[in-house]
């Protein structure tokens, strides 16, 4: 046979590619930075207070308070979240072998939100010393049990054997969201006029309430996701040939699920708990990436880290400009700009059964 | 250093798959597993894996394979399912290399395109899997079990295949091929293990069948005393004449001569 003449050019080398692509992730992260660290509703511009810095002049009080308590904490708090959402939108899609996962439309958001209002209306009945104790961590963890609690659930509806059905997690998903809503819907009855403020503050998916302190009470949480996550990409790939393929190429099937669902949960819950739903972002960020540079998740994980903190910095400047002086939500702008591909992808899959 | 199964029992609900069947299989021969539809011949083969729960006793090379890691288990068999689905749009030679995963063919970059071309698929490296025909697509997965286990015998122990129908969607002369494919692993001192459904090339190419019928195994030997009218008529509830060429030649069965 001439099994030795086939070998020609090597294959084309997908990974390397898409491991080159941190680099120019990495730098548009920074330009998004500068743009967004640059304008904002205040009139301070970053590149004069940069040349005013060169020319060793001191900066104003109003200056270093925009500055250094207003659009760095909010930066910081755009990549943080922005990471979380697309990075546990790629280990979601991994794990249900499903590119229409997503932890905002499967309900996993709503888990995560449902956790973070009992927190922040029950939080008035727990004894001083435990408040005292969670600290600021108390919304971001309540949010990420939450989340934990329905991506389990969620889980355990839609797996048999081994096989996730699509139709029965995204059903499960509006079932999950409806009853998480409603339950929201109860606890917002009960809650006193701050904590009502501190609810519709956090209800409209917003990065506006910024702070060191949210930067603070979310960040821990994130930055053990991604760790966690970046560890799966081989698993995921084998898992996507199914559990019991997984297993037979030396998978550790049950500790990676594990894993992926507390990783998901940690980052959609912590992100969920400082600004409230954003969507579309879990589903978008990845599946571009698929396109730009194929599916392995040993690339595909730290790209979508990197592009998730990109876009969600870009979706914030354009909150802060496109109504000026007053801001969009930006929920609202992710939605604009993340609805339509939703709409997109389902289209190219019509006639590719999705059993 | 075999593959030894025994008294193995394995329960879906209320229903018994496979009651007590028992199995050893040897390294250099290709064992094969015959059956109806429905007979647990995927089941059993699933057991052997260490995929399945199952009661009863399952060693591979001298040690229970519930005492192994996934990852100790995968360096020394690999496994072909019947059927398998791909999730994302992964290219053909990134599917072969996921076998790489844990074998000890470990980071030889070559080995993917190796199998690949094995399997004469090499010119198909970059397309996605995902497009491929029926056939094409099972031989990709049959070369991503070659890479995990490409050397047959590693640190002197054997290595084993197990492979569920592997030219079930292959034309005449890819079944050849990937039975000489299973055939050459033996003999450079591997164990293959095969659930089959052509009793022909089972014929040809197996040292050993295993009958199952309803959960239980009916026989076990050499093709030339298994396969015979007897043992084939109670297996799959028709009547099957083999037919034996004279001089002790490979025994064959034509449905011509078969009536339920
Ligand atoms: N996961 C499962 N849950 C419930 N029943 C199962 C499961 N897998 C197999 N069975 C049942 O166990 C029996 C044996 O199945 P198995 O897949 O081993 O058959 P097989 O011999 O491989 O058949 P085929 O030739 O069709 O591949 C069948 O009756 C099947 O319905
Ligand atoms: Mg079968």
């Amino acid at each position: 046979m001439a099994v030795m003449t086939e070998i020609g050019a090597p294959p084309r080398d997908r990974l390397s590619r898409a491991r080159a692509l941190h680099w120019a992730l990495a730098a548009a992260l920074v330009l998004a930075g500068l743009v967004s660290l640059e304008i904002g509703a205040a009139d301070v511009r970053f590149s004069t207070i940069l040349a005013r810095l060169a020319r060793g002049e001191a900066l104003g009080q109003m200056e270093r308070i925009v500055l250094f308590d207003i659009r760095l904490p909010r930066l910081a708090l755009g990549i943080l979240v922005g990471a979380a959402l697309a990075v546990s939108g790629a280990t979601m899609q991994g794990l249900f072998r499903n590119p229409l996962a997503d932890p905002g439309i499967v309900g996993v958001g709503a888990g995560a939100g449902l956790g973070a209002i009992l927190a922040i209306v029950l939080g008035a009945f727990l004894p001083v010393w435990a408040v005292a104790l969670a600290g600021n961590q108390l919304v971001p963890v309540a949010a990420f049990l939450g989340g934990w609690g329905s991506t389990l659930l969620l889980y355990r509806v839609s797996t048999r054997r081994g096989q996730t059905s699509v139709a029965t997690m995204l059903l499960a998903g509006i079932a999950l969201g409806a009853l998480a809503g409603a339950l929201s819907g109860i606890l917002v009855y009960l809650a006193d006029d701050r904590q009502l403020r501190d609810l519709t503050f956090w209800g409209l998916g917003s990065l506006a309430g910024a702070s060191w302190a949210k930067v603070m009470a979310a960040g821990p949480l994130i930055v053990i996701a991604m760790v966690a996550a970046m560890t799966l990409g081989r698993g995921l790939n084998a898992l996507a040939l199914g559990e019991a393929t997984a297993a037979q190429v030396g998978v550790d099937v049950q500790r990676m699920k594990s894993v992926a669902i507390l990783a998901v949960a940690a980052a959609t819950g912590a992100a969920v708990a400082v600004s409230g739903g954003i969507g579309f972002i879990g589903m978008v960020v990845p599946h571009l990436l698929r396109i730009a540079s194929g599916p392995d998740h040993r690339a595909l994980l730290p790209n979508a880290a990197l592009l998730g903190a990109i876009l969600l910095v870009l979706a914030d400047v354009v909150a802060r400009l496109v109504i000026a002086p007053a801001e969009l939500p930006i929920g609202i702008v992710t939605a604009v700009m993340g609805a339509p591909v939703f709409l997109w992808i389902l289209l190219r899959r019509r006639g590719i059964t999705i059993a | 250093m075999s593959l030894i199964a025994e008294d193995i029992r394995v329960r879906f609900g209320r229903r018994d798959a496979l009651g007590g069947v028992s199995l050893t299989a040897r390294p250099g021969e290709v064992t094969a597993i015959v059956g109806p539809n429905g007979s647990g011949k995927s089941t059993l083969l699933g057991a052997l894996a260490g995929t399945l729960p199952f009661s009863g006793r399952v060693r591979l090379n001298g040690r229970a394979i519930g005492a192994m890691k996934p990852w100790e288990l995968a360096a020394e068999r690999a496994v072909l399912p019947q059927s398998c689905q791909l999730a994302f749009p992964f290219t053909v030679i990134e599917v072969v290399r996921i076998g790489l995963q844990a074998g000890t063919a470990g980071d030889r970059a070559e080995v993917p395109m190796q199998a690949l071309a094995r399997v004469g698929l090499a010119h198909c490296a970059d397309r996605p899997f995902q497009d491929l025909s029926g056939g094409e697509a099972q031989r990709v997965m049959l070369a991503r079990v070659l890479a995990q286990v490409w050397n047959p015998v590693q640190d002197g122990r054997p290595r084993w295949l197990l492979l569920d129908e592997p030219v079930s969607s292959l034309d005449i002369a890819h079944q050849l091929q990937v039975m000489e494919i299973a055939r050459d692993f033996a003999r450079a001192g591997g164990g293959v293990v095969t659930v089959m459904h052509d009793l022909n090339l089972t014929a040809l190419f197996c040292d050993r069948v295993a009958v199952l019928a309803g959960g239980r195994r009916l026989a076990l030997g050499r093709p030339g005393d298994v396969l015979c009218d007897e043992i084939l008529s109670r297996a799959y509830g028709c009547t099957m004449r083999v037919s034996a060429p004279p001089l002790g030649g490979v025994p064959y069965v034509l449905p011509h001569s078969a009536c339920l």
